[in-house]
């Protein structure tokens, strides 16, 4: 138990500082050259508690003509993934802190509740026919019944243990998503910036949860946390490595068409964005023996979650374009990102350069903090409007449209 | 328990007593341990005036969560809610530091300024070492808070927000942790 806790504290940006080497840097710094040692860049904390929406500049964000966003409900300390009920509960996850949140409709008035806590990472989840499947970092388990039960969800079934044998440094928070085969899709992410991964590090798997076994679904992924399917496809972002500098490499979109027969390699730690070989593992490998992402978003911009647009309430040319949302960058002195992105694709699968859909969490692209807010994951309501999470406030907002 | 945390446990206790019916989030309770609006006059207490408002709840959280554990501390911040936590930060992050009671000793004031620059002191708390966002002000704080903190870091037991203290601690020696403590007491906060 000690050690769990000590673990989660130090996971407050990207790993933990028990288990590094003695004297040796965080997991975000490693990978500086020698120049780097004094920059001053250095990721942001979410603000612990949750901030009141009420003092915050909702009113300065900005979405295109005919479209409205307002905070939907606020007081979710570190709002990260979120996934919908089948009775319209919309359920939170943390990150940092340990807690699974449910967010009901009681009277007409949203009502939050945290359903778990003490809870190890528990980034990912996913709803599915009654039940709430929660990733933790080393483990993925399963509430069945959740929404008759919110106030006393139980204890959990576990669908797969051992995820994290090693309690390593690194990139161990997992996103959650269900695939058109009924499996569960995660990622587990490399254990620093720019490190060789083991078997099981920088890729995407997936578990049958009804027999528990592991299958790689992808290689040579330094982090998704983000992920969505269209079809039998397998979309999903993925962080690139830092100081590289401010504009590269990209951080990047890829598409994974389910049911191939080999299981394709993204190229971390060799290559990134497809192109780029890294100064350091990549001397002598090359880019053409990887797979290439579906887009490239912008270095150091740090894709979330992404979602398809299937809903109703969105005019016809937003039909099947990806939203995505960007937490924004740190590694970079000119900062970017920190909004929700929308990218067209095509059947074949072409994805176009992103564009920006909702802004004005960027206030000072050169100041420390340069953001008051940071979108995290997004989630299609059934009217057809579009929810997202603000994980540095503790926030939920609702974009909706009307003529 | 040190003579003063002995101490300074016996007055919160006697504070308790007067002051009963105080809200658990009054700033008032806050005072008998770490001084008249957060400027301590305790040595191996710290001073929470004029410390960022998001590492004063960031702090508070780490306590009530159990991430960070103290006698005296734990239990004043496990009733605590999310707006108690966050009213205690701005009130703590709008009071003024009071100058520091440490007085730096020569050694420490020559070697001092190099010490915070090599071992990027000064890349996290600011060129003045006034803090930002969670990162806390150490400028003027209390010499014995700052050296034990120090020396549980480099041994990896004080709770890390993000693994750069303990780093930072890591590769400095106990002597290099002394004199850091002993030049970043004595700085005025500014």
């Amino acid at each position: 138990m000690k050690k769990t806790i000590a673990v989660a504290i130090a996971a407050l940006f990207a790993g933990s500082a028990l288990a590094q080497q003695a004297a040796g840097d965080p997991p975000w710094k490693q990978g500086m050259n020698p120049e780097q040692q004094k920059s001053t860049l250095h990721p942001f904390a979410p603000h612990m508690t949750g901030r009141d929406a009420k003092e915050l500049p909702v009113s300065s964000l900005k979405v295109p003509a005919g479209f409205k966003v307002e905070v939907w409900a606020d007081g979710i300390p570190e709002a990260r993934s979120l996934a919908l009920g089948d009775n319209g509960t919309v359920f939170v996850s943390n990150r940092n802190a340990k807690s699974i949140y449910a967010v009901v409709d009681k009277g007409g008035k949203r009502e939050v509740k945290e359903i778990l806590k003490g809870l190890d990472a528990p980034n990912g989840i996913v709803f599915s026919k009654g039940t709430l499947f929660v990733a933790e970092r080393g483990r993925i388990t399963r509430y069945d019944g959740i929404e008759g039960k919110l106030d006393s969800p139980g204890e959990p079934k576990v669908v797969v243990d051992g995820l994290d044998p090693d309690r390593q440094p690194g990139h161990f928070w997992k996103y959650l998503a269900l695939g058109p085969d009924g499996k569960l899709y995660f990622n587990i992410g490399a254990p620093g910036n720019i490190v060789m991964p083991n078997y099981m590090q920088a890729s995407v798997m997936r578990v049958d949860p009804d027999k528990g076994v592991l299958e790689t679904v992808a290689l040579g992924v330094r982090n998704s946390v983000g992920m969505t399917f269209r079809g039998k496809e397998l979309w999903f972002t993925n962080h690139a490595r830092d100081w590289l500098g401010d504009d590269s490499p990209n951080d990047t979109l890829h598409r994974v068409a389910l049911g191939a027969k080999s299981v394709p390699n993204f190229g971390y730690p060799f290559c990134h964005q497809g192109d780029i070989q890294d100064p350091q593992f990549g001397k002598s490998r090359s880019c053409a023996e990887f797979s290439k992402p579906a887009q490239k978003l912008g270095a150091h911009i740090a894709p979330l979650g992404l979602r398809f647009y299937t809903g109703k309430m969105f005019p016809a040319e937003y039909q099947g374009n990806i939203f995505i949302a960007m937490h924004g960058s740190w590694n970079r002195t000119v900062k970017q990102g920190y909004n929700i992105m929308r990218v067209k694709v095509d059947q074949q699968g072409h994805a176009s350069a992103p564009e920006p859909f909702v802004t004005g969490f960027l206030q000072d692209e050169k100041a420390d903090p340069p953001m008051w807010g940071r979108p995290v994951d997004l989630l299609v309501l059934k009217d057809g409007s579009m929810l997202f999470s603000d994980d540095y406030n503790g926030i939920l907002y609702r974009v909706s449209y009307s003529k | 328990m040190t003579f003063a945390a002995r101490s300074a446990a016996a007055s919160a206790a006697a504070f308790f007593f007067l002051a009963a019916p105080a809200r658990a989030a009054d700033p008032q309770l806050c005072a008998a341990c770490h001084g008249p609006n957060g400027n301590s006059q305790i040595p191996a207490n710290p001073s929470i005036a004029q410390q960022p408002r998001q590492f004063i709840e960031t702090a508070l959280y780490q306590f009530r969560e159990g991430n960070r554990k103290n006698e005296q501390m734990s239990p004043m911040a496990e009733k605590l809610s999310n707006a108690e936590l966050r009213e205690l930060g701005k009130f703590f992050s709008e009071q003024k530091a009071a100058p520091p009671q440490h007085k730096t000793g020569a050694e420490a004031a020559a070697a001092g300024p190099g010490l915070a620059e090599k071992y990027n002191c000064v890349q996290c708390h600011g060129p003045k070492l006034m803090g930002q966002q969670h990162i806390p002000r150490i400028a003027g704080q209390q010499y014995d808070y700052l050296r034990v903190q120090l020396h549980l870091f480099k041994a990896g037991k004080r709770a890390d927000i993000d693994g750069n203290m303990t780093s930072a601690a890591k590769s400095a020696s106990e002597q290099e942790l002394d004199t850091l403590a002993d030049y970043v007491a004595g700085l005025s906060p500014q």
